[in-house]
């Protein structure tokens, strides 16, 4: 409770910013889904089996799962709030369209036909018999759509959509439960406060209810438009980044630095925008410009090859040319630090041993336990690749959940386990890295990774992120992921620490 | 008499209507004139197609073949909301539009034909004073505050209200319990009587078709058996059919008679008891014996000798 407090206060900002997005999604969604399900109930109440068919196809259109349904939308629309929103009203469409033609079809037939030897008009009869009659029903489906659509509004994190499901992610990320009560928590609770307020507008007539849609949608509409006409008015420059505390630090930086040496231009951040793949396609696609890669991922993931050696230099050279001959896109110079993988002990350890290297612990390694994340125990390019290249022999190895590896370490069940290079762990836990000397593990540096029209229109660009090259190492990376991950600092505010200390900024 | 009427031109005419679902004639053949002014009342068993020859004049049912016409004209050709403006209708189950009050259901034909609230309010608060319902406590209320009665009161405002030229009414006061029943059949009576607008009536009940009618169609599977004034359908039964639709009173039972709401709700428990399946002859002797002449029925109700003169005499 204590962390939820101190985090709101820190990241009070980022908090209400990702809870805006969410409402502003989830609404979106719902009143988009609204004004399609609703006419088409109306459209469909007399025929019968165009209605039944109908709902099948909306029925089919809620079993497929919603992550699917993300996947098969970025092709088409790619990545961002569209295709969040677009998969969110695909969802709220059943329970709106199946309430709203329940109750306009199953209406008492004395009713109707009283309504028809009066001599009633068919609007006459929609607007004041029909709709008000079928109010309920209509509420009921908004209901269970607004609460299903704030739920999976978690999910648009995932393809940088934004919202709650930002800090939902970033917990599974950091193993952190403080990002992901504060994502689950207040996703419920809006999902609550949601229900009740329809459950207060189905008190109100259809008119007042037509009239207020009537507004928000015009509300809507003109705010879309001026946010477009803003952003087509000035030239942004959009910096995307992966999940996690170090891709927002160096985004932060990017920001710093650009604006610093050019301040007519405007720099718009993305943090937390999805994984790789989400990443790259929308560089690709122009709908970001920058963000920072690691030249290992480049050739392991984007583009696999065969590492011509695991030198630094080359690594990065081979990923730069891969980079500008598939897909034209400009790798700037690589930072100091390496993020790669790498074997870790406690102090202890490393005192009592003299422990600096891999191959240092190789000597040891018959005498003490180790303890491995799951993934890095069964790939060949992780435990299995380093037993051999060191020819390492642990009295006894074993495969965890990759946050049971720390506890393991600080009970002494273990004295090593595996880390990244930056992990704020290493800090939290104060353990040794143990350098990689006969350079099994790819490097991982990091690099901004930038769309080719970016430097074409804003040459200096390069320049100033340039500047970062080869500076930042790993302890450096370390105590500021430590920062922002654990002690829920500011990314920002992180970043510009830095760059003032070190004298990057004035 | 007959004569005299043919000179009027009639206010609904069915000429050679046949009326199919399916393979099976609803209505077969029907020819029929009904009167302006007239209170028509078509009686059947159920399935003889009176309720579809009913719906036939305002086109909830469109005949298969044959002309319906309504003041000279054949509606068919009608432009047919504004036609509908000029019928009114009244449901057996009220059919109340639930989400609307008193005065928004009685107004709601004006209201469709574009008439302000304003001027129909004074008119439909009118009209409730007439079916025994105060306005200024009536007129906001929802359905679901009155009871079966009331409900079936604002119905007949509601198909008044626009100053229809013909009233339809399917079955009105069949879900009606005794009481309410007989109150609203002197109810529509009276109406019928100081506002001469034409109703065509359908029930199923030989007495209400009796007590109600100016004029009586008996039908039986699809075919009009007999049109004819209550007098003459009684005492001159055209075939046995019709004779044995309109049982006479000796055969008629206790029952009959209580189903009309010729009784007394008990004050006291005296006199002696009369099985409501006994015949009518039974329930005289009975009153005759009676010393307080009056006779139980069963724990709730009792006969008085003036409940038996009353009914005798409506007949």
């Amino acid at each position: 409770m204590q962390k939820i407090i101190q985090m709101m206060q820190t990241n009070g900002q980022s908090v209400l910013s990702a809870l805006g997005t969410h409402i502003w999604i989830s609404l979106i969604s719902v009143v988009i889904a609204a004004c399609l399900a609703i006419p088409l109930a109306i459209m469909l109440m007399n025929h019968r089996k165009l209605g039944e068919g109908m709902l099948q196809l909306t029925g089919i259109v809620q079993t497929i799962p919603s992550l699917a349904i993300l996947g098969l939308l970025i092709p088409i629309v790619g990545i961002g709030t569209v295709p969040a929103i677009i998969a969110l009203v695909l969802y709220a469409l059943m329970p709106i369209f199946q309430n709203t033609y329940a109750g306009l079809t199953h209406l008492d037939a004395e009713l109707l036909e009283a309504a028809e030897a009066f001599g009633l008009s068919w609007w006459y009869k929609l607007w004041r018999i029909r709709l008000p009659l079928a109010l309920p029903l209509i509420f009921t489906g908004l209901r269970i759509a607004t609460v299903m659509v704030i739920g999976t509004a978690t999910l648009a994190a995932l393809i940088g959509g934004g919202g709650l499901g930002t800090f939902i992610m970033q917990g599974i990320q950091n193993n952190d439960n403080t990002d992901l009560l504060i994502g689950a928590g207040l996703s419920a609770v809006l999902a609550v406060v949601f229900s009740i307020g329809l459950q207060f507008l189905s008190r109100f007539s259809i008119k007042y209810l037509v009239m207020l849609t009537s507004c928000l949608v015009i509300a809507g509409l003109g705010y879309g438009s001026y946010y477009y006409y803003q952003t087509q008015q000035h030239q942004k420059i959009i910096i995307a980044g992966k999940l996690g505390s170090e891709p927002e630090i160096l985004m932060n930086m990017y920001k710093e630095l650009i604006e610093a040496d050019n301040p007519k231009l405007e720099v718009e951040l993305k943090p937390n925008f999805g994984n790789t793949t989400f990443l790259y396609r929308a560089l690709k696609n122009d709908q970001i410009d920058i963000y920072p890669e690691f030249t290992g991922t480049v050739l392991q993931s984007i583009h696999p090859q065969k590492l011509v050696s695991h030198q630094p230099k080359q690594v990065y050279q081979q990923a730069r040319k891969v980079l500008k001959n598939e897909d034209q896109l400009d790798y700037l110079q690589p930072m100091a630090y390496e993020n790669s993988y790498a074997l870790a002990v406690d102090q202890t350890t490393a005192q009592r041993y003299q422990l600096k290297t891999v191959s240092d612990l190789a000597h040891v390694s018959p005498q003490l336990a180790a303890a491995f994340e799951s993934d890095f125990y069964n790939q060949s390019d992780g435990y299995p690749g380093i037993k051999k290249a060191y020819n390492l022999r642990f009295k006894n190895v074993k495969s965890v959940q990759p946050s049971l590896r720390y506890e393991a370490l600080k009970n002494k069940q273990v004295q090593v386990v595996d880390a990244y290079t930056t992990d704020p762990q290493v800090k939290a836990q104060n353990l040794v890295v143990l350098k990689d000397d006969r350079h099994f593990f790819p490097p991982y540096q990091g690099a901004p990774l930038v769309r080719p029209s970016v430097l074409r229109d804003h040459p200096e660009i390069q320049e100033s992120l340039n500047r970062l090259s080869g500076h930042i190492s790993e302890s450096d990376m370390i105590k500021m992921n430590y920062q922002v991950a654990i002690e829920h600092q500011q990314a920002s505010t992180v970043a510009r620490n830095f760059l003032q200390k070190n004298a990057f900024l004035k | 008499m007959e004569h005299a009427a043919a000179q009027e031109k009639p206010i609904i005419q069915f000429n050679q209507i046949t009326k199919k679902f399916g393979s099976t004639n609803a209505v077969q053949e029907l020819t029929l004139s009904i009167e302006r002014g007239a209170f028509f009342v078509l009686v059947g068993a159920s399935g003889s197609g009176k309720t579809t020859t009913l719906k036939m004049i305002n086109r909830l049912i469109l005949p298969t073949t044959g002309s319906l016409v309504f003041n000279g004209e054949n509606i068919a050709n009608l432009p047919l909301n504004t036609y509908r403006h000029r019928i009114g209708y009244v449901l057996q189950n009220s059919a109340l539009f639930p989400n609307m009050t008193v005065l928004e259901n009685a107004a709601v034909t004006m209201d469709a034909q574009g008439i302000k609230t304003k001027l129909a309010r004074p008119k439909i608060e009118q009209l409730l004073r007439e079916v025994g319902l105060n306005p200024d406590k009536y007129a906001q209320r929802m359905p679901h505050e009155l009871s079966g009665g009331e409900q079936q009161r604002v119905g007949i405002v509601r198909a008044l209200a626009a100053e229809p030229e013909v009233i339809l009414m399917d079955e009105p006061f069949s879900a009606l319990d005794p009481i309410s029943r007989k109150q609203l059949q002197e109810l529509v009576l009276d109406l019928h009587k100081n506002r001469q607008t034409t109703i065509v009536f359908v029930t199923h009940d030989m007495d209400e078709a009796i007590r109600l009618g100016t004029r009586i169609g008996v039908m039986q599977d699809g075919h009009l058996l007999q049109v004819d004034s209550p007098q003459n359908i009684m005492q001159h039964p055209k075939n046995a059919q019709v004779a044995e639709l309109f049982k006479t009173q000796q055969t008629k039972t206790v029952a009959d008679m209580v189903a009309l709401g010729f009784y007394h709700v008990n004050a006291q428990q005296s006199g002696p008891f009369v099985s409501e399946e006994a015949a009518l002859s039974e329930l005289a002797k009975a009153l005759l014996n009676a010393p307080t002449q009056i006779v139980q029925i069963n724990q709730q109700i009792s006969i008085s000798q003036t409940d038996y003169l009353r009914y005798m005499a409506q007949l």
